[in-house]
């Protein structure tokens, strides 16, 4: 479909279809963002008409700074966890509700629900939830493990966490599950189960290959919502107890409007930006991989 | 092909064009023009009359925010050419961060209620308020922070102080009489009313472990307490930035942090330090299921949907030794904690005035004294307004202000982030995490890590 | 076998029925305190209100300036998601219909800016438009959604629009259809899936977006719904019922779409997903 055969009409056509598009997002987010690493090599805090120029000494900091480190490693584990549950978790939901059990409809509705209200706000509603909630269970049950509150012991914060993003991620993730499952063909299982193969050969070597692209997908959006999670962190632990659950995404903004380190914040963002883009591309890379393998 | 790669380089160039073009915009970010934006944006914005001047105050005490703006409408209606938009910092949200917003996006306050240590980020951007009238009328000591090279940079809005905040219905059960808060003067006198307290069976005292409150209010009290000379007090923080302070062997906060030891014993929540929220203490508190509370003035509306003590309740010091005659014994910290400045860069001459004209309003007319006293509640750092708040932590506050048993409420001096940071070493010792040895090593590379 | 699949089924609803609970429980914790004061809702978290008290709602619909925070946050979805649609699926054609280096280049190139993280731009962003007075403005606001929404919309329209056969488009131009016109009268109604699922996407996302409009929009008359929410909150303190009832307030609209939509909704979503 190549109609424009010089350049002036093929940048006319360009412009026409995709102009106004190209436009908005370099101005929105390319656009600052280049501005945004060149303020890593000034000292600006923010506020200041001038700013000096201070060429590698904040990436320097940046890689000296050992909370910087553990936060990181820290935002790891989380990631590591979350992707996994979320995943397993939705695939499992989907699994259950592509069988053809009754009402199958209305558990969906409800999976889903979480998705229909903002970060911040499940953050404020797990808070009351974690710290009054179940607390008050645990007194009125006895129960040792709700007897405090878990955003109170940095384990259990963590996995507080954890919880809320599965919670809130899981149910998205189960209906792109459920487009996957909806697209296996029928004649392919009948066949299997013709064949006389057991549930686990069906899932393993029907159902799981044929699910790959869904993987990638859930996988890439997964990974690339909890690297970047911000709100949820800050509504229910803000980082607590004792900065022990401050994920990446916290600690960049801590530095650049509470320290007032602006230059280094923006470095440590742009660290943040450079760790993203590898994992997530490397992570749809290699899953297209294994799609045309399959 | 080669059509492809011309066109490819093209459209680059004009897309790099477009950036550039942008870039230059954002530098040429000078005062002058952005006043102008600042002007004409006004003059859009405003539906009155030409002389209207609409101004926006940035409010860094949420718990008050509806009272500001009952306070701005009332302001209005007796200045009807003036509009107050009053805008909060909200929860979770640095005013630091809200207000470094604002200025870049050229949309700064004429009046920003800010931390007393941010003050001095501002001292290009803020007005000399030297000549003021009310600069004269102030309190003694709570211009400190707000001075910067010997100018007025901003208004101190609101005196708070902290301390142990004590039920005395508790208090006189387990004392078997009318308890007298003077009678408090050393670790071991507090001690002893722990003991009396929990013998009448119910818990001595509750620590809240927000690291706000114990990074911010607690530890400071062992620089405070120092000296009574505030040069010394300084001395002292500009030691530790040096690294010159040999903070395991200071008498002051070895003394202070043996009375938080022995605070920790009779704490309600030992078992599990962590667990409690704010909202706990005024709950514990005003149901006199402790005798004591860690915290400040503020908490007083908190305290009395709880309360059970017929609103009788007041301050004790938290004492740093056991000899009765010690600095810091019978005085708690005092100060104002929250500064306004008033916007030169990017509000208009009218703005301006109109900013110091609702200053003026809060000191010296009777509705915005009445805004500030009995509305929101703050005690006035003014010699000339005579109301006081009608709770017993203000009041409690205003007697140790009369007799002069007051410390330095330190703000300014810390770094913004000393209360996160080392609040959150306040919380691993309280929680046992780290002994003293670790928390001191804390607080000096803390400081150290301070540029 | 039949009796085997009965057991089984049955397994997995009641299987599903905790795990729906324990989805649907923190709405219904919610819920409940929204019709509580603040020292009951600290007091017993979990009994049922007496009685159906609106104190809060009330309250909470007067300081939050619903109807305007409403009207604000209708205005900048509906105009947001309406100007993402239609431009990005112009932009996706055209970056599947001419494989150019250029447009394969500049696809890349928005796919790969979906892992910035928004602490990266975000002040710059403030600093650039504020420094040319495109701030404090629900339009302002709206622009920046076409830039922010533009990488994940053209991402899924692209995967569709090359699933389309050609000949209809051919046919067209062999009519006389400039590029536009066959864009719009032919490829553009055969996206209808597509563009409710990029439509679902991106009205939960603007609907409830938090920090880009707490740095744009200044003034209160402009703000959002959840803006207004979270001013709600104190400083030191929270007033839980008021913040309940607010919550609620916020969620409302949305869940009542969703109820009356749903199928629509979650068919959207599942058909956004395949590829």
């Amino acid at each position: 479909m190549n109609i424009e055969k010089n350049f002036l009409s093929k940048l006319k056509t360009y412009l026409i279809f995709a102009g106004p598009m190209t436009f908005a997002f370099l101005t929105v987010v390319i656009l600052p963002f280049i501005y945004g690493i060149y303020l890593t090599f000034t000292d600006w805090n923010g506020i200041s008409a001038t700013h000096a120029f201070v060429g590698l000494d904040n990436y320097l900091q940046v890689f000296n700074d050992k909370v910087f480190w553990s936060s990181f490693l820290l935002t790891l584990r989380y990631v590591l966890f979350s992707v996994i549950l979320v995943n397993v978790i939705a695939f499992f939901l989907a699994y259950l509700l592509t069988s053809g059990i009754k009402g199958q409809n209305f558990f969906r509705t409800g999976f889903f629900t979480p998705n229909l209200i903002g970060g911040i706000l499940l953050g404020f509603i797990w808070q009351f939830i974690f710290s009054n909630i179940l607390v008050y269970i645990g007194e009125l049950f006895n129960l040792p493990i709700f007897s405090a509150s878990w955003l109170t012991d940095p384990n259990k914060a963590f996995w507080a966490l954890v919880i809320v993003t599965v919670w809130q991620y899981s149910g998205y993730m189960m209906v792109i599950y459920i487009a996957g499952f909806m697209n296996i063909p029928r004649e392919l299982i009948e066949a299997a189960d013709i064949d006389g193969a057991n549930s686990y050969y069906r899932l393993k070597n029907i159902i799981l290959p044929l699910m790959v692209p869904s993987f990638t997908i859930c996988i890439f959006l997964t990974l690339q919502r909890t690297f970047m999670v911000y709100d949820v962190n800050l509504s229910l632990t803000n980082g607590g107890p004792y900065k022990s659950t401050e994920l990446i995404s916290m600690h960049v903004y801590n530095t650049a409007f509470l320290s007032q380190q602006y230059g280094i914040g923006q470095a440590e963002a742009f660290f943040l930006f450079l760790i993203v883009a590898i994992v997530t591309l490397s992570q749809v890379y290699f899953s297209q991989r294994m799609e045309v393998e399959s | 092909m080669k059509r492809k790669k011309l066109l490819l380089i093209v459209v680059s160039l004009i897309l790099m064009l477009s950036l550039v073009v942008g870039c230059s915009t954002t530098d040429s970010n000078s005062p002058a023009t952005t006043n102008n934006n600042a002007s004409t944006e006004s003059n859009n914005t405003s539906t009155e009359s030409t002389e209207s001047v609409k101004i926006t105050f940035l409010n860094s005490k949420g718990e008050i925010q509806s009272q500001l703006e009952t306070a701005a409408e009332q302001f209005a209606k007796e200045n009807p050419n003036i509009t107050v938009d009053v805008i909060p910092a909200a929860a979770g949200q640095s005013p630091f961060e809200k207000i470094s917003s604002m200025y870049a996006s050229g949309n700064a306050p004429a009046l920003a209620m800010l931390d007393p240590g941010d003050i001095v980020q501002f001292k290009d951007n803020f007005l000399d308020l030297s000549n003021e009238k009310w600069v004269s009328d102030t309190v003694a000591g709570a211009l400190d922070d707000a001075t910067i090279d010997d100018k007025v940079m901003a208004f101190p809005f609101a005196i708070e102080g902290y301390g142990l905040i004590y039920n005395k219905v508790v208090l006189d059960k387990a004392f078997g009489g009318s308890f007298d808060p003077k009678s408090i003067k050393t670790r071991n006198d507090l001690e002893d009313a722990f003991k009396k307290v929990e013998a009448t069976g119910v818990k001595a005292l509750e620590i809240s472990p927000m690291d706000w409150s114990l990074g911010g209010h607690f530890l400071p009290i062992a620089y405070t307490a120092q000296s009574k000379d505030p040069a010394q007090v300084y001395a002292f923080i500009s030691d530790l930035k040096a690294g010159k302070v040999d903070l395991a062997n200071n008498e002051v906060f070895n003394g202070l942090m043996d009375t938080f030891d022995m605070m920790k014993k009779y704490n309600l929540d030992k078992d599990d330090p962590l667990s409690p929220t704010y909202d706990k203490g005024p709950q514990v508190i005003g149901q006199g299921q402790v005798g004591f509370w860690f915290m400040g003035n503020w908490a007083w509306p908190q305290i009395k949907e709880f309360d059970t003590a017929n609103e009788q309740y007041g301050f004790v010091p938290v004492p740093i030794s056991n000899d009765p005659n010690d600095y810091g014994n019978s005085e708690i910290p005092v100060g104002p904690t929250k500064l306004i400045g008033v916007d030169k860069a990017q509000n208009n001459q009218a703005q301006q005035d109109a900013a110091k004209e609702f200053l003026n309003w809060l000191v010296y007319s009777q509705s915005g004294q009445d805004a500030l006293v009995n509305q929101c509640n703050v005690i006035p750092a003014f010699k000339n307004i005579e109301l006081v708040p009608n709770d017993p932590l203000a009041k409690s506050i205003e007697q140790y202000i009369s007799e002069g048993n007051t410390l330095k409420f330190i703000t300014a001096p810390l770094p913004a982030d000393h209360w996160s940071k080392l609040g959150a070493s306040m919380q691993k010792y309280l929680a046992g995490v780290i002994d003293r040895k670790g928390l001191v090593n804390d607080i000096e590379s803390y400081w150290e890590s301070v540029q | 076998m039949q009796k085997k699949n009965g057991a089984l089924n049955a397994i997995k609803i009641v299987v599903l029925s905790v795990v729906f609970l324990l989805y649907i429980f923190p709405f219904f914790v919610v819920l409940i305190n929204s019709f509580k004061d603040r020292k009951d809702i600290l007091m017993n978290p979990l009994m049922i209100p007496a009685k159906l008290n609106l104190n809060n709602y009330i309250e909470a619909f007067t300081k939050m300036d619903y109807t305007h925070a409403f009207v604000n946050s209708l205005i900048i979805t509906i105009f947001s998601v309406i100007l993402i649609i239609v431009l990005s699926a112009m932009t996706a054609y055209i970056f599947v219909r001419r494989n150019w280096k250029f447009n394969q280049f500049m696809f890349f190139f928005m796919i790969a800016s979906m892992t910035i993280p928004f602490q990266a731009i975000m002040i710059p962003l403030v600093k650039i438009y504020g420094s040319i007075g495109m701030m404090n403005n629900k339009w302002s606001l709206v622009y920046m959604y076409i830039g922010f929404g533009a990488s994940l919309a053209v991402f899924i329209y692209h995967g569709f629009i090359k699933s389309i056969p050609l000949e209809l488009e051919e046919a067209a131009l062999i009519d006389g259809c400039s590029p536009l016109q066959t864009f719009f009268k032919i490829v553009f109604p055969l996206l209808k899936s597509t563009t409710v699922t990029i439509a679902i996407l991106d009205i939960l996302w603007i609907w409830n977006d938090f920090l880009l409009p707490s740095l744009v929009l200044i003034s209160p008359e402009q703000r959002t719904l959840p803006l207004s929410v979270f001013y709600f909150y104190g400083t030191y303190t929270i007033e839980y019922g008021y913040a309940m009832a607010g919550l609620m307030l916020a969620i409302i609209p949305i869940i009542i779409v969703y109820l009356i939509m749903q199928r629509q909704i979650i068919e959207g979503v599942l058909r956004g997903s395949i590829k």
